[in-house]
């Protein structure tokens, strides 16, 4: 049912009763709410902590909705098997899963030429009905790792008789057990997630953890503890070495994404996303686009 | 009683309790009318018209000469905005039939005039994660309980008479990607119920409950190294390790989250006193970061109902790349061979091959394609593994060009998908609802997940023939011959049923209902119901004369498909009925 699930989201393509209505810009000044879709469960980007909304992309969030003059309601999104499918049960057609609502904007979209003009097996464009803007993140793969067990990261290669931990069905998980022809899949260790992987690590059953640097920055603040490092290893055959992201709006409301931009780059340049990321102990580098 | 102060003759009283008394008996299902039920007509209580799930019928009322007098009698409709694919099989007893619909939710009918007795929706969180659309496969009945799944995976317990819960109880947590879809089934005093959810990188696994008030009694992880455990006084006491211990058959810890979800649900075989199971495909789909067999995904199992140990497998697809789920139901049958009476079972696996196996040990006795075309293997050996044919394995996403690709029959969806099959023990052949598709899996570029890049792959189902998909096909299973075939445009995707007046009936997603002659696969008659018919059709005797039921509603897994299939189907509306037909009484002799 693995193929099933890439797609499953599709079940509501043919088949809704009730119309989701993708508000204007207008539309939103007019209501005072700005609605925006965050993924769930997702430390440090957006999450729950004693029952108040955290993370950088919800106090992102509340900034822009504040430079637009309106209020903030946050959408948390369960992540799907694919981006696809969050653009479209949150942007552009909703899903019954999720009472048809509709975000006006969803953070945490690459900035990715490649992947925005992406054409199905027909020519069509994958994710037309959606833009994708407003670059306000440098991603990459990051390892930490415990340097009372190891002493030094000079290639993935150490993971071969040092066991890792990685969050199970990610892309450090993909990774970790193809490349070399699975030579480090033995050392691979699987769990629900990045802080589990992290509270494995300080019980001594991995020495190391693998995940997007933003979440290792957290972890690794968290922790608080001065034996975690910060591995500057290669990622040898892995497809996308560093990204950007971004937010999506649907392709019709092109002016709510203006908007959006001029105020989000009015943030980036006075230094405010840098202080926003500063309180979770993320490092920031200004994207490409505004240097 | 408008007058209860008016005293009552004595003898009417004591007619009236004896009444009440016997109705009470009669209501209650006992273990008894399970293993009885294909015995007797009156009543369903299990999914599959008996616990084999051989979905033949002993009544004979209706046959191939008169069923073109077949006509409706009631219909119901579901209701709501909430019009889905509905796959349910409808249960009946004591005149009150009882099914499920699309989004949880569970109807009680009488089954003389389709008046609604209850209804039950469940309250479904937003964070479900159902695979394959919002479908329902069914409820189990027990004592004076109607008990079935949630897509939020619970067990719910409903009263019968009232339509009120129980009991409820959590089967695994919904928010890891659990859910259930399949029937559960009660066997001996214990309700059992496999999950759905092995693409989320979950385990899957089998659980007994207690009817009465939903405790846990046992409980067997369907992936190799996993313990499993069996509950005393609300203590669990190991088990023993699911295939003895990690590890053998799979990289890494893989194993801890390797999938092979029951998500079917399963029969049972009193004769050799086995629950026969199938279980899911593996987990991580990328079968290059898997290798070894990894057991138990793709295969069957038998268990031991008192304390779900497992007495044997049967892998049909190991080391699976393609998506062949092992799910499919395994139907017992006897069959007698050089004077010598054969304990079988025999399955339509996805992956475009029926076994036969012999169900007292899980050993292999044959196997052949049931459909025209298998590219992924050039065979089976004679212990029934699968001959591969490396070329159609798909590549390790990254490893290949851009854009290189693949195509592989069946496709993933199957030769035969979840849509039970019929054996009729006249003809001695299983009714198989196929379809002919194969798919082309590429790489792709770059794609996300959660803000992460990696390299994907795409896939497309295709049809392999311009003019059907769906073969409805007669097997002879001793012989492996096909011995009749009746072709649909669009996919089929719903169950079959078959009686001792030589019909067949199974509907079609264009709506229809049908009835085929089951030596010679003529069709005998139709009815259009509004909506696509993926539900299994049932036949029961009520006031001496024969009735048909069977759930109408387009939905279920095929609509999620882009590419040439979506067209075939993309016209057919939603739906949500209940159509039940019978043949008049004054009817039945006129042929």
């Amino acid at each position: 049912m693995r193929l099933l699930a890439v797609l499953i989201s599709a079940v509501w393509l043919c088949c809704q009763t009730v119309q989701a209505q993708v508000r204007n810009y207008d539309e939103m000044i007019a209501a005072g709410e700005l609605k925006v879709a965050v993924y769930k469960d997702f430390a440090p980007y957006s999450f729950e902590q004693a029952g108040q909304p955290r993370g950088v992309d919800v106090e992102l969030a509340e900034a822009l909705a504040k430079a637009l003059g309106v209020r903030l309601t946050l959408i948390w999104a369960p992540a799907g098997e694919k981006l696809d499918d969050d653009l479209r049960d949150y942007i552009w057609r909703a899903s019954a899963l999720h009472n048809q609502q509709l975000a006006d904007l969803m953070m945490r979209v690459p900035y990715d030429r490649d992947y925005a003009q992406k054409r199905n097996e027909f020519g069509e464009m994958e994710n037309g009905h959606v833009v994708m803007f407003g670059p306000y993140q440098n991603e990459q793969w990051q390892v930490a790792y415990d340097q009372r067990r190891l002493d030094k990261v000079g290639s993935v290669a150490v993971f071969d008789s040092h066991p890792i931990g990685v969050e199970v069905d990610s892309v450090p998980s993909f990774y970790l057990t193809s490349v070399f022809n699975g030579m480090l899949a033995g050392k691979t260790h699987h769990y629900p997630g990045v802080p589990q992987a992290f509270a494995a690590m300080k019980a001594g059953e991995v020495d190391a953890v693998m995940a997007m640097r933003g979440e290792i920055d957290w972890q690794v603040h968290e922790a608080a503890d001065p034996q975690l490092a910060l591995a500057q290893n290669a990622y040898p055959n892995m497809g996308k070495q560093l990204w950007e992201i971004g937010m999506a709006v649907h392709e019709s409301n092109r002016q709510l994404a203006y908007a959006v931009e001029e105020a989000l780059e009015g943030l980036i340049r006075e230094g405010a996303v840098k202080t926003i990321y500063s309180h979770y102990g993320l490092r920031y580098d200004v994207p490409e686009m505004y240097q | 009683m408008t007058q209860p102060a008016r005293r009552q003759p004595f003898v009417l009283s004591l007619l009236l309790s004896a009444m009440l008394l016997s109705g009470q008996a009669l209501a209650a299902v006992s273990d008894q009318d399970i293993l009885q039920d294909p015995k007797n007509p009156e009543q369903i209580v299990t999914n599959g018209l008996g616990v084999q799930g051989q979905r033949y019928s002993p009544l004979d009322i209706l046959n191939v000469d008169n069923v073109k007098e077949l006509r409706p009698a009631w219909a119901f409709s579901f209701g709501g905005e909430k019009q889905r694919g509905q796959q349910a099989q409808p249960m009946i007893k004591d005149g009150v039939m009882y099914m499920t619909g699309s989004y949880s939710r569970v109807f009680a009918v009488d089954a003389r005039t389709g008046k609604k007795l209850w209804q039950y929706d469940a309250r479904l969180p937003d964070d479900i994660r159902p695979c394959c659309d919002v479908i329902n496969r069914g409820v189990a009945l027990y004592g004076d309980l109607v008990f079935f799944g949630t897509l939020d995976a619970k067990l719910v317990a409903l009263n019968k008479d009232t339509g009120k819960v129980v009991w409820s109880k959590q089967v695994a947590d919904h928010k890891e990607g659990y859910s259930i879809s399949a029937a559960p089934l009660v066997i001996n005093g214990k309700l059992i119920t496999g999950v759905a959810g092995g693409e989320f990188g979950v385990v899957g696994k089998i659980s007994a409950y207690d009817p009465k008030n939903g405790d846990l009694l046992w409980v067997r992880p369907t992936v190799e190294g996993h313990m499993g455990y069996v509950y005393k006084d609300g203590k669990a006491i190991e088990n023993g390790i699911s295939g003895g211990e990690a590890g053998k058959t799979w990289p890494g810890d893989l194993w801890k989250t390797g999938g092979a979800a029951p998500w079917l649900g399963g029969y049972y075989d009193p004769e050799t006193n086995l629950l026969l199971f199938g279980t899911g495909n593996p987990a991580p789909w990328n079968s290059h970061l898997r290798p070894g067999d990894n057991l138990y995904s793709s295969s069957r199992l038998a268990l031991n109902p008192d304390d779900g140990t497992i007495k044997w497998h049967f892998q049909s697809t190991p080391h699976d790349g393609w998506d062949y789920d092992g799910v499919n139901e395994l139907v017992s049958f006897n069959y007698t061979e050089g004077g010598k009476e054969i304990k079988a079972a025999a399955t339509a696996d996805r992956n475009g091959f029926f076994y036969v196996l012999d169900r007292t040990n899980g050993k292999f006795i044959r196997g052949f394609p049931f459909v025209d075309k298998i590219t992924w293997a050039t065979g089976l050996d004679k212990d029934g593994r699968p001959i591969y044919n490396e070329a159609s394995r798909p590549g390790a996403p990254g490893s290949d060009p851009k854009g290189s690709s693949v195509f592989v029959a069946p496709a993933f969806l199957g030769a035969k998908n979840w849509m039970p099959m019929a054996y009729n023990r006249d003809t001695g052949l299983f009714y198989v609802p196929s379809n002919e598709w194969g798919m082309d899996i590429w790489n792709e570029g770059i794609a996300y997940k959660k803000g992460a890049a990696f390299l994907g792959a795409g896939f497309t189902i295709k049809p392999l023939n311009e003019d059907y998909i769906g073969v409805l096909r007669a097997i002879d299973p001793i012989t492996g011959k096909e011995v009749w075939r009746h072709k649909n445009y669009a996919p089929l995707w719903g169950g079959v049923l078959t009686t001792k007046g030589n019909l067949v009936f199974t509907g079609t997603p264009e709506g229809f209902l049908q009835a085929f002659n089951a030596k010679t696969g003529e069709k005998v008659w139709e009815f259009q119901t509004g909506s696509g018919v993926l539900g299994s059709p049932v036949t029961w005797e009520m006031d001496g004369e024969q009735y048909v039921s069977v759930l109408s509603g387009w939905g279920g897994a095929v609509p999620l498909w882009g590419g040439e299939v979506a067209k075939r189907i993309k016209d057919f509306n939603q739906g949500g009925m209940l159509w039940t037909f019978k043949l008049p009484k004054d009817l039945v002799a006129k042929h």
